[in-house]
């Protein structure tokens, strides 16, 4: 493993789920839950015969950013892309109670804590959903953490970063956007239903999943954030999604609402918005949406730096 | 009648007092635009007497505006079609108390979430998500929901409708109901092991396996109903069961409480274990992540 200093200018894209875990909050300050020493492999795997992680390739933890308690979750898309199982999955619920009871505790036991004394969590995606070896188990674990985000409403912020390689997609992809914030990098992807499946349901004339431009502009960070499906796109380093954490965990947990997307009637009616102009427009580009946004050119703004992007771009305003 | 597959509207009337549903109102609120999210019925009817709102889909429709939609999938305009109702159960029942909240019936039989294009443009993942919420707000609240499985509960659809309930109950496989995320044979062929070993194997250990008495001994079932004319007051008495332990808190129905009922029925003892040991874990190192703490 890495120096934490070292670690900071390290690619996200390229960097395993502990390297970000351990990254994203202050050098010393992580405490791995249920880690490798542990041993809780899945029994499911071990079963059909196939290879274990000792930490279920996801890692849980608590650190600290500042004074702000950071409770992470990092999934490790090496290992079965980063599929949710019974352990991995208990993991996350696990580690969204202890955040939302340690939440409890301080409002009960410490009146005069600050914004920033108050904890937040941390989800760094990288998954498809279920997975399918013990699919049973990790579709009802995705249930369980989306009750968990319900329960945490009002009491501690839930920050997704998406940014790694298998993006997040399937169940995981509802589950993020269900969360309070989320940012991501121009390589984070986010959706429901994966490239390859859309075109195994649909045909290649819908979407041909081989066209990782296509693919990009459809589900990337840059879309997502000209739709509003993100609130920040940040660069690919550890540092830079550090720092967007940074800046979340001092703000109070009412300032959050105003980031989502979705979990009230209004957010509802505003995104109807968006689906009545899909139905307009029936695009058959994400680029025909970006021109509908205001931006002239899509094409050059899809490959402009990032920096010029984020200065540049007319985000969808619904 | 031996299968209610693709029969949603149907399953309605067999679940509820005959003849009550009233389409398109929940509250104050009526959908009044008949091609808005046509693969979602929604609407107010009586059970044993008692108000209760009730969301289905409806397998003959297709959507138009959205043509991935059509067989009962849940597209984009279905989803928050069915989050509306849920907000507008919320709102219409925000000044009782919360022992007399009205129920919510969910009549399951959905193959999937909307797969296309112009979904991933514009966020199928929002519409699902944002149902899953406001079922989630609205079961936290107080009100009683019970998903009804009749035919498909399929994965990500079972997951947008049907999951977030306080219990589940579904018809039995006779009725040609399905609970899966995959069918085993697509299991196999992905995760490259044979059948004949998944099928042996899935006897003793139900995690991969399709149908409603694997999930039930995942906990993800609560009871089997093995006959469609018993659906009505299983129905009523789980409604009845959930009122009353909701008396008790919000932990022991919906998705904690079918956690607790898979290691009950020994289909998933290792949730338990690993959340436990994680809060232990926390325990021993909380105070340094308390306010003033170093």
């Amino acid at each position: 493993m890495s120096k934490w200093s070292t670690l900071q200018s390290r690619s996200f894209l390229e960097s395993s789920a502990r390297e970000r875990a351990l990254g994203l909050v202050d050098e010393g300050t992580f405490t791995e839950f249920v880690g490798p020493f542990d041993r809780r492999t899945s029994p499911h795997l071990e079963v059909l015969g196939e290879a274990v992680e000792f930490d279920d390739g996801i890692v849980t933890g608590v650190g600290k950013v500042g004074k702000t308690p950071v409770f992470v979750i990092s999934q490790e898309g090496r290992f079965i892309g980063g599929a949710v199982g019974e352990v991995g999955g208990a993991k996350m619920v696990g580690t969204l109670k202890a955040a939302i009871a340690f939440a409890d505790k301080i409002a009960a036991e410490f009146p005069n804590a600050t914004d920033e004394e108050k904890p937040v969590v941390v989800i760094s995606f990288e998954t498809g959903g279920v997975r399918l070896h013990e699919a049973n188990a990790g579709l009802l674990a995705h249930a369980e953490v989306m009750d968990q985000f319900q329960r945490a409403r009002g009491k501690v912020p839930v920050i997704t970063l998406i940014g790694s390689k298998v993006g997040c997609f399937g169940g995981m992809g509802f589950v993020a956007a269900a969360t309070d914030a989320i940012v991501m990098s121009e390589f984070g992807r986010l959706g429901l239903t994966g490239p390859e499946v859309i075109e195994q349901e649909m045909g290649k004339d819908e979407f041909d999943s081989a066209d990782r431009a296509l693919v990009y502009r459809t589900t990337g960070g840059r879309h997502k954030y000209v739709m509003g499906d993100c609130n920040a796109i940040v660069d690919d380093t550890i540092a830079a999604f550090r720092a967007e954490v940074v800046k979340l965990a001092k703000l109070p947990v009412s300032a959050f609402e105003a980031m989502r997307r979705i979990g009230s009637e209004a957010l509802v009616a505003k995104q109807l918005k968006g689906v009545a102009l899909a139905a307009e427009m029936q695009p058959k580009d994400a680029r025909d949406v970006w021109k509908h946004a205001g931006n002239a050119d899509p094409i050059a703004l899809a490959n402009v730096p990032l920096d010029e992007f984020r200065s540049t771009v007319k985000r969808l305003a619904l | 009648m031996d299968t209610l597959l693709g029969q949603g509207r149907a399953a309605i009337d067999l679940i509820c007092d005959p003849e009550t549903f009233n389409e398109n109102k929940v509250g104050a609120k009526s959908f009044d635009d008949p091609d808005f999210g046509p693969g979602a019925v929604v609407g107010t009817a009586k059970l044993d007497g008692q108000t209760v709102t009730v969301i289905a889909s409806d397998a003959d429709a297709f959507n138009e505006k959205f043509p991935v939609v059509y067989a009962g999938i849940i597209g984009m305009e279905e989803g928050y079609k069915m989050a509306q109702a849920v907000y507008a159960t919320l709102e219409a029942d925000k000044a009782e108390a919360k022992e007399n909240k009205r129920a919510i019936v969910l009549v399951v039989d959905t193959p999937g979430n909307g797969p296309g294009k112009v979904e991933e443009i514009f966020g199928m993942n929002k519409a699902t998500g944002a149902y899953q919420l406001a079922l989630a707000e609205a079961r936290l609240a107080g009100h009683p929901i019970i998903a009804m499985v009749i035919g498909r509960a399929i994965s990500g659809a079972f997951l947008c409708h049907g999951l977030q309930a306080d219990h589940i109950l579904s018809l039995d496989s006779d009725f040609g109901t399905m609970i899966h995320v995959m069918p085993l044979t697509s299991i196999s062929r992905i995760i490259k092991k044979d059948m004949e070993t998944l099928e042996k194997l899935a006897e003793g250990n139900p995690v991969f396996a399709a149908g409603p008495r694997f999930f039930s001994r995942l906990g993800g079932v609560e009871e089997i109903v093995t006959k469609i004319e018993d659906m009505h007051g299983a129905v009523s008495r789980h409604i009845a069961e959930v009122r009353d332990a909701k008396k008790r808190g919000t932990e022991t129905t919906g998705p904690v409480g079918r956690g607790s009922l898979g290691a009950e029925r020994g289909g998933r003892v290792v949730r338990p274990e690993v959340i436990k040991l994680l809060e232990s874990e926390f325990a021993a190192v909380a105070s340094k992540y308390l306010p003033g703490a170093n």
